[in-house]
C-alpha cells in the first residue's frame, strides 16, 4: 500500500533539516508531492524556500532526514530528470538566446544535432522568443531573460521541474502565459515545484505549502487553506496570515 | 566524468569570447603592448633583456592565464550559471576540464603572440629549440589556468578576485627568480620560493632559452609543474562544492 502510494509521489521529503553554519534554514520539514501537479512553496523572504529547492535539485546536502525523487534516492544519474530555473536569470550574457538554450540541450545529452535544433526551436517558440533567437542576452528585457531561463530549464523535457521565483519581474500578461504553460506541462505529467512569495502565483497551484522560519505551517489545496480560516470568502493572503498567527500562538 | 561535457563547456567558452569582440581584441593586443613597454624600459646594452625575457615570458603566461580564467570562472558563479550547471548531469571535473580546454585556446594564442613577438620583433636572442620553449610554455599555461580556477573559488566578486593578483602573482615576481636569483634571497624566502610554480617555470624556461637545454634536461622543473597542475585541478574539483551559488 505504502509502495503504491510512493509510486504516485514525485517528491517525498521526510523530517529534513538544514543549517547554514549556525543559522537554521529548514527544521524537521516533511512534504509529499504527487506527480503531475504544480506545487507552490510559499513564504516570506528567508522562509527557506530557496534552500528547500536547492536541496531537492542536489545543490545542497541535508544533514538530517530523507529525500526521494520519483521514488528513488536522488543521485547524479537522476540529474537529467530534473529541470531547474534558479532565482537569477543564470544565462550567458555573451551568447545569443539560441546558443544559451542549445548549450543546456547539449549538457542534458541531446546529442543529435537535428533533434537538438528542433527541440531548441520548439521551446523558443513556446516562450515566444523564436524571433529573437539570434539576439544577445544583454539586448533582452528582464521578462525575456526569464523566458530564456525557462526554456533552458525545460529543453530536455524533464519530468520534474523546479522553478525558484519564476514570475518575479514579469508583467501580468506574461505571468498568465507562464502559468498557462505550466498547466500544459502538468497535463503531460510534469511535476512543477514553484517557490514564490506572491499569492497571485499561489492561486495557480494545485497544492501549496506555506513556509515560515524553515517550517511548513500549512499544506493543502488553495481552497482547503482558505476554508481553514473559517471565513467563506478568505483570500490566500488571509489564509497565510491566519496560519502565521496560529503558529505564533502555538509557539507561545 | 564525461569528456563530451567538458568539450561542450569548452565550446561554449570559445563562443562567449569570440562573440565579445572587444574582449577578444584585448586578449590578442594586450600582450604585445605589455611586452613592447617592457622592451622600451630596458637598457639595450649588456643583453639584459635576453637574460630576463624567459622569466618575463613565464610570468606573463602565468599572469594572463590566471587573470583570464579566474575572472571568467568567477563570472560563472556570480551570474548563477555555475549553480545551474551543478544541478545538471555535469560533474565538477567536467567543469574544471571544460574551463581548462576552453581558456587554453586563448591563453595559448596569447603565449604564441608574446613568444613570436619577443623573438622576431623585439629581437630577443635564444639558444634552445623553439618547439621545446613552446611545449614548456604550454605546461606553464596549464598551471596558470588551473590556478586561476582554484583561486576564483575563494572570491565572491570581481573586486575580491582582483585583490588576489597582488597576493598570488606579485609575490611570485619577487620571489621566483624573475628579477634576481633565488639563491641570493634569505633561506626562509628560498623555502617559500620552492612552493611557487613560477620558480620552476622561470628556471626551466631560462635553461632552455639561454643554455639550450632540452625538455628532458629540465625534467625536474617540468615534473614539478605537471604535479602542480594535476594537484591544483584535483583540489579545485574537490573545492568546487555543489553549493555553487551560495
Amino acid at each position: 500500500m505504502l509502495d503504491a502510494m510512493s509510486d504516485k509521489l514525485a517528491i517525498e521529503v521526510e523530517k529534513v533539516s538544514f543549517n547554514y553554519a549556525k543559522l537554521k534554514a529548514l527544521s524537521d520539514l516533511s512534504l509529499r508531492i504527487p506527480r503531475g501537479i504544480s506545487f507552490g512553496v510559499l513564504g516570506p523572504n528567508g522562509a527557506g524556500k530557496t534552500t528547500l529547492i536547492r536541496l531537492l535539485v542536489g545543490l545542497l546536502k541535508q544533514k538530517e532526514g530523507r529525500i526521494q525523487l520519483l521514488g528513488q534516492h536522488p543521485t547524479r544519474q537522476m540529474a537529467h530528470l530534473i529541470g531547474y530555473m534558479p532565482q537569477q536569470h543564470s544565462l550567458y550574457n555573451e551568447l545569443s538566446v539560441a546558443q544559451n538554450v542549445d548549450f543546456f540541450a547539449k549538457i542534458y545529452r541531446l546529442k543529435n544535432r537535428t533533434e537538438r535544433a528542433k527541440r531548441v526551436e520548439e521551446v523558443l517558440r513556446l516562450v515566444n522568443l523564436w524571433e529573437r533567437r539570434n539576439d544577445g542576452i544583454m539586448k533582452l528585457s528582464g521578462g525575456m531573460k526569464q523566458r530564456v531561463s525557462l526554456a533552458c530549464a525545460i529543453v530536455h523535457n524533464p519530468p520534474l521541474l523546479f522553478l525558484d521565483e519564476p514570475t518575479v519581474g514579469l508583467d501580468p500578461e506574461l505571468r498568465a502565459n507562464f502559468w498557462q504553460h505550466f498547466a500544459n506541462l502538468n497535463s503531460r505529467g510534469v511535476t512543477i515545484i514553484v517557490s514564490s512569495h506572491t499569492m497571485d502565483d499561489a492561486a495557480h497551484c494545485n497544492r501549496l505549502a506555506f513556509l515560515r522560519s524553515g517550517r511548513v505551517i500549512a499544506e493543502g489545496t488553495p481552497l482547503q487553506l482558505c476554508q481553514a480560516t473559517g471565513k467563506p470568502d478568505a483570500t490566500l493572503e488571509e489564509a497565510f496570515l491566519y496560519f502565521v498567527r496560529r503558529e505564533g500562538k502555538n509557539d507561545a | 566524468m564525461m569528456p563530451s561535457h567538458a568539450l561542450t563547456i569548452a565550446g561554449r567558452i570559445f563562443n562567449q569570447v569570440v562573440r565579445d569582440r572587444r574582449t577578444f581584441a584585448l586578449i590578442m593586443i594586450v600582450p604585445i603592448v605589455v611586452m613592447t613597454l617592457i622592451w622600451l624600459s630596458f637598457p639595450k646594452e649588456m643583453g639584459m633583456l635576453d637574460y630576463i625575457a624567459p622569466a618575463l615570458l613565464a610570468t606573463l603566461a602565468i599572469f594572463f592565464g590566471f587573470l583570464l580564467t579566474g575572472i571568467s570562472f568567477l563570472r560563472e558563479r556570480s551570474q548563477g550559471t555555475l549553480e545551474r550547471l551543478m544541478a545538471s548531469p555535469v560533474s565538477r571535473s567536467d567543469i574544471v576540464l571544460g574551463y581548462l580546454f576552453g581558456f587554453f585556446i586563448f591563453a595559448l594564442a596569447q603565449t604564441v603572440i608574446i613568444l613570436f613577438y619577443t623573438i622576431y620583433v623585439l629581437d630577443v636572442h635564444y639558444t634552445g629549440d623553439l618547439w621545446q620553449i613552446f611545449v614548456f610554455q604550454i605546461l606553464v599555461l596549464i598551471c596558470a589556468i588551473n590556478l586561476g580556477i582554484f583561486i576564483s573559488t575563494f572570491a565572491r566578486n570581481e573586486f575580491q578576485m582582483v585583490q588576489f593578483i597582488p597576493l598570488i602573482i606579485l609575490p611570485q615576481v619577487f620571489l621566483c627568480g624573475v628579477l634576481w636569483p633565488v639563491e641570493q634571497m634569505s633561506t626562509a624566502l628560498q623555502w617559500v620560493a620552492k612552493f611557487l610554480p613560477l620558480t620552476y617555470a622561470v628556471d626551466g624556461l631560462r635553461e632552455i632559452m639561454l643554455q639550450g637545454k632540452s625538455l628532458i634536461e629540465v625534467g625536474f622543473d617540468l615534473g614539478i609543474l605537471v604535479a602542480f597542475a594535476v594537484g591544483i585541478s584535483l583540489i579545485t574539483a574537490f573545492t568546487l562544492k555543489r553549493s555553487a551559488g551560495s
